[in-house]
């Protein structure tokens, strides 16, 4: 696998996308089946699914608020898959962010005397701005331990980034039952109503969306032949060498996870700022999980997590879909398993058969 | 922008506000399609199949009408994305059965022309709207009988979240019980969970274990009801009648019955009179105690009645002096609290502990 993997690289864009579409298509079939099974029709749903996710205002809106944190948390887990590292830890990275975003949010508190002034504007710019700083910061102190650990001790990330998820989670719901609880509304497992917000793009769609497509083109410029990314792939793939080369390997993957926790971390900001407006108990829904997926969709292009996160986005808007005929939620996961799953196969066969026809 | 919105949520926060003067037309029968959002799946054998047998009495009155449901939505942005899914989908009306808080109204803003209903909501706009049943009335009559039925005057409670709604039941089963039996006491055990019944059968036990000879509580489910039949003690529930899974022990239950609210709903919706407000579903109106159980003495549940009664006519027991647990005056002597006072109730009355 690990040589296949270095072989990757060459193969064709055209070859990588038929073998995906082939893999989608029968996981789609495989779908239609299930959902035939459960007794409805296949057509009927399908029907449904496309009419109200492209055909409708709501559903067009809902995929770029869904895609907007899948973006943050596929761009955080991709960043660290370029230097070989796994970030599973971008759920917890994203409430952390979300967390350090709410707390500079309650406590500024919008002034509704000044309200359409100057000085609101001003001030719920600051607030803005300062909130995405620490949610940026806090997501790269989520990641500084297990990042430390890996850089100079060897510690295993996969294992303490995933395990960091669950201190975050209950960090936020010690937050939001205990001192920042909801006293006005009686909102469960939520804190106050943050006042401001990021400002709206088109309806219901924030600005959040173009901050993220703007992020992951940073990301693709960044990494188009620099220096760094060159850096990152030697540490990744061969750290010996690397090492013989002169670059310090352990700051290089320090630098790497702390960039991709404070990525998350911003994610966690906007969905803050930009969807919930609360810091809440479900506030992550997954998207940090998901993040792997939309990283490993996209592969090794910065600009492919965006038809991801839009795969993943369709995929999780059907599941609402499907939840008002009956079709649980846990079906949407099942399906995301076996896209993966179809997917990872279909990489493999795409390199394997190009591997064979060149020998 | 945020100030403006701010400000205009403030307004929407507070309960009992007149009604909106926003007009819908009428419809026809054939063209309503109303949206149900639940926050547990519809056979829960409690709340949410109560309003799942109410959806079925609305096909029964109106055949022509569509309905769509979705189960187990979850208290987070998911409920938005359901909620504007139901309006994708060209609903009319869209009723959440549990609250839902912003994820609800923030819909509402965004689709003028749909109606919202929340269950346990708080706001009213033009489009959006609250109900919930006045089941405090129904807990203090319970409380009457259970402090007839209790030797040792210790109250058990199987409290879920310590919400205001929570807070009202256990208080009012204390302060029923307290008008025969001034020492009566209640200790409540929140679970987390409003279906958990492993959870609920536990906290049943622990109560018992501590002196309770009398259980009460806020489930969907008869966890607690087996355990105070296996070891002798009183029950009293929610939702429906669960007698059948404790015949001995059960006492009376929290019955609740959304058919005729909603049937007056999809009228006035139809009628194109439909206007937002915050409605209470009074007692015999939606909620009420159940028949009585089995082995509760007539004496016992004719003394409970007689309250009933008085209150169907009209009276309120929840008229001061009522102190809280630390022993402050918190409704002044010859007040009486309103619905919307009880319904916002955040402290517990004195005799009651476990739930702030």
């Amino acid at each position: 696998m690990r040589g296949e993997g270095r072989q990757m690289a060459v193969i064709s864009f055209r070859r990588i996308v038929i073998a995906r579409m082939i893999a989608i298509g029968i996981v789609f079939l495989l779908v239609a089946a299930g959902i035939y099974g459960l007794g409805l029709d296949p057509g009927m749903v399908g029907r449904l699914v496309v009419t109200s996710t492209f055909g409708t205002r709501f559903g067009l809106e809902n995929l770029a608020l869904y895609m907007t944190p899948l973006l943050l948390t596929g761009a955080a887990v991709w960043l660290a898959l370029r230097a070989g590292l796994w970030n599973i830890g971008a759920e917890g990275q994203f409430l952390a962010g979300a967390s350090a975003a709410a707390a500079i949010g309650l406590s500024g508190g919008a002034n509704p005397a000044l309200a359409g002034s100057p000085a609101a504007f001003m001030s719920s710019s600051l607030t803005l701005v300062l909130a995405m700083t620490a949610s940026f910061l806090a997501g790269a102190l989520w990641s500084a331990l297990p990042a430390a650990g890996r850089a100079w001790l060897g510690v295993s990330e996969i294992i303490t980034t995933l395990l960091m998820n669950f201190i975050a989670l209950y960090m936020v719901y010690a937050l939001v039952t205990g001192p920042w609880a909801d006293k006005v509304t009686g909102a469960q497992m939520s804190s106050a109503r943050i006042e401001v917000v990021l400002p709206a793009f088109a309806g219901a769609v924030h600005c959040g969306w173009p901050i993220a497509l703007l992020a992951v083109a940073m990301l693709a410029l960044l990494f188009r032949r620099s220096r760094f990314s060159y850096c990152l792939a030697l540490c990744g793939s061969n750290p010996e060498a690397a090492r013989y080369a002169g670059i310090d390997v352990g700051r290089h993957v320090f630098v790497t996870l702390l960039l991709s926790g404070g990525i998350a971390g911003i994610g966690g900001m906007i969905e803050v700022f930009g969807t919930v407006h609360r810091l809440q108990g479900g506030l992550a829904n997954g998207y940090g999980y998901l993040g792997i997926v939309v990283a490993l969709l996209a592969r090794k292009s910065a600009l492919a997590l965006v038809p991801a996160a839009l795969l993943m986005a369709i995929i999780l808007n059907a599941g609402i879909v499907l939840q008002t005929v009956q079709v649980s939620a846990s079906a949407v996961l099942a399906m995301t398993g076996l896209l993966v799953f179809a997917i990872a196969v279909a990489d493999d066969y795409a390199a394997w058969s190009r591997s064979g026809r060149a020998s | 922008m945020t100030g403006a919105a701010g400000a205009a949520l403030a307004s929407l926060v507070f309960p009992g506000t007149a009604r909106s003067a926003k007009h819908f037309g009428t419809l026809a029968e054939s063209e309503l399609l109303i949206g149900f959002a639940h926050t547990s799946p519809v056979n829960d054998g409690g709340w949410t199949q109560k309003h799942d047998e109410a959806i079925r009495h609305l096909h029964a009155l109106y055949p022509a009408i569509r309905t769509l449901y979705v189960e187990s939505v979850p208290y987070s942005a998911d409920a938005t994305r359901i909620f504007r899914q139901f309006v994708a989908e060209g609903a009319q009306m869209i009723i959440a059965t549990s609250n839902y808080g912003d994820f609800i109204s923030d819909v509402a803003e965004q689709a003028p022309d749909t109606i919202f209903l929340e269950c346990d909501g708080h706001r009213v706009s033009d489009n959006l709207g609250w109900y919930y049943m006045t089941h405090w009335y129904a807990s203090y009559v319970i409380g009457i009988a259970a402090a007839r039925l209790s030797r040792s005057g210790r109250l058990g409670y199987v409290a879920s979240f310590p919400t205001p709604s929570v807070l009202a039941s256990a208080n009012a089963t204390l302060l029923g019980a307290r008008s025969v039996n001034p020492s009566a006491t209640l200790r409540a055990i929140p679970i987390n969970s409003w279906f958990d019944p492993q959870a609920a059968a536990s906290a049943g036990a622990a109560l018992i274990d501590s002196g309770c000879d009398f259980l009460a509580g806020i489930m969907d489910d008869p966890g607690y009801l087996r355990v105070a039949q296996q070891r002798g003690v009183w029950a009293a529930m929610w939702n429906t009648d669960m007698r059948q899974f404790g015949p001995d022990a059960y006492v009376s239950s929290v019955v609740l019955d959304f058919a005729p609210f909603y049937a007056q709903t999809v009228r006035r919706r139809l009628a194109g009179s439909w206007r937002a407000e915050g409605r209470f579903l009074k007692l015999g109106e939606g909620v009420d105690r159940d028949r009585w159980g089995a082995r509760v003495p007539p004496a016992v549940a004719r003394e409970a009645d007689d309250v009933r009664r008085r209150i169907l006519a009209g009276w309120s027991p929840f008229t001061g002096p009522i102190r809280d647990s630390r022993g402050i005056v918190r409704v002044a002597e010859g007040h009486t609290m309103s619905d919307a006072d009880i319904y916002a109730w955040d402290w517990q009355v004195q005799g009651v502990s476990g739930l702030v």
